[in-house]
């Protein structure tokens, strides 16, 4: 009953005193973390590769490293961003393997069609809608656009994480939101 | 639904370079997120670049709120996962320093890590109701005998319990315990209380 209400208070924590016990070798609180974040840190990590192939081992991946690299968290009230960052960096790694020169040239979609496809018509919210449009951008263009508007990467770091020139960078941020604008204007 | 929304005219939008006066998407972008200033006449005096600044302003923050929503779309994580990862974690990774014991004969070397220290410090939150220990820190050099240490402690304080009391409680029962199965020698235990935690009362009525 007491170790009930225990594991109760853990999971109702913030994530300073939760990160702090984990830091510290807590076993019990480093679970509560996998909980608390693996839903965000999958649907990025989807979000970045555009498929679910790997997402877990990448997820997976983030933690074992995270347990392991603890001490250089400098403040556990910061936990999250700091899991998101390594994750981020993983799913870069993975993409990297997969396709090891970014195609850069490969920066022109065909333009938003009228017709758009069958998930889209039926998005209800805006948010599903930037959700397909996301889907649709090109590889280089959609991993600049994860990283800036989910990771909140500057164009400094977005460049070196993804081995482009910062003016490349900004090119490809800029033609993803022009790509999106367009898409959305329809759920305006 | 007018035909001028299911086809937007992309022209409205201030996209196409030559409805921005010679303005990038690039430069817009930075525009705002500088928030606007200091104030550029020649962007705000421009029709097109104020319907490219309303467009870029409207998809602000978009990506957050969706990955908020991808990540509450998700189903919620099944013990299997979080058993296949902490399988996969080294247990000694966050072991620390080695704490030796006072021991006379110089052929025996006992020891406890660090991590089992702060163990230890956790554990005496099981006989203070009200604390939620947090991140421990032991200053001073632990790796030898006699070194005075200085024990820093962030805690949580339970909504309902008496802080004073409580935390009065956790120094003599850190320090009662640290006596009890190390040899540190604790100047000064530190605890710091960096919020109050209420636990809802559906978990209190499960417990």
């Amino acid at each position: 009953m007491a170790g009930e209400r225990f594991r109760s208070a853990l999971e109702q924590a913030d994530d300073r005193i939760v990160a702090g016990r984990a830091m510290d070798g807590d076993v019990a609180a480093f679970a509560v973390l996998v909980r608390r974040y693996t839903p965000m840190m999958r649907a990025y990590t989807q979000r970045m590769l555009n498929a679910s192939a790997d997402v877990d081992d990448i997820v997976q991946e983030t933690f074992v490293t995270a347990w392991q690299r603890f001490s250089e968290l400098e403040d556990p009230a910061k936990v999250k961003s700091w899991l998101m960052r390594i994750v981020s960096r993983k799913a870069v790694d993975r993409i990297r393997a997969l396709r090891p020169m970014l195609d850069v040239d490969d920066m022109e979609q065909a333009a938003p069609s009228h017709s758009a496809p069958a998930r889209v018509v039926e998005a209800r919210a805006g948010i599903e809608a930037l959700g397909a449009a996301l889907q649709e951008l090109p590889a280089a263009q959609r991993e600049c656009w994860v990283l800036r508007e989910m990771g909140g990467y500057s164009y400094d770091e977005i460049a070196s994480e993804l081995d482009i020139s910062v003016s490349t960078a900004r090119g490809l941020l800029a033609r993803a939101r022009k790509f999106m604008i367009v898409r959305m204007e329809a759920w305006r | 639904m007018t035909e001028e929304q299911k086809a937007p005219d992309v022209r409205q939008l201030g996209l196409e370079p030559s409805d921005r006066d010679g303005h990038t998407l690039e430069e817009l972008s930075d525009y705002l997120e500088a928030g606007r200033l200091p104030v550029d006449p020649s962007i705000e005096g421009s029709p097109g670049c104020q319907l490219a600044l309303d467009a870029l302003e409207r998809l602000q923050g978009l990506g957050g709120q969706l990955i908020e929503a991808d990540a509450a779309a998700r189903p919620e994580v099944d013990d299997s996962w979080v058993d296949r990862i902490l399988s996969g974690i080294a247990l000694d990774a966050r072991a620390g320093r080695r704490i030796p014991f006072d021991e006379s004969d110089p052929s025996v070397d006992f020891g406890i890590t660090e991590g089992a220290v702060r163990g230890l410090i956790r554990s005496a939150e099981n006989a203070v109701p009200g604390i939620m220990v947090g991140r421990s820190t032991l200053d001073g050099d632990v790796t030898v005998v006699g070194e005075p240490i200085r024990i820093a402690i962030e805690v949580n304080a339970i909504y309902g319990e008496s802080i004073p009391t409580a935390v009065a409680r956790l120094r003599a029962e850190i320090a009662e315990r640290l006596h009890r199965q190390t040899d540190l020698t604790v100047t000064s235990i530190d605890v710091t209380v960096r919020d109050i935690q209420r636990i809802s009362s559906a978990a209190e009525e499960t417990s």
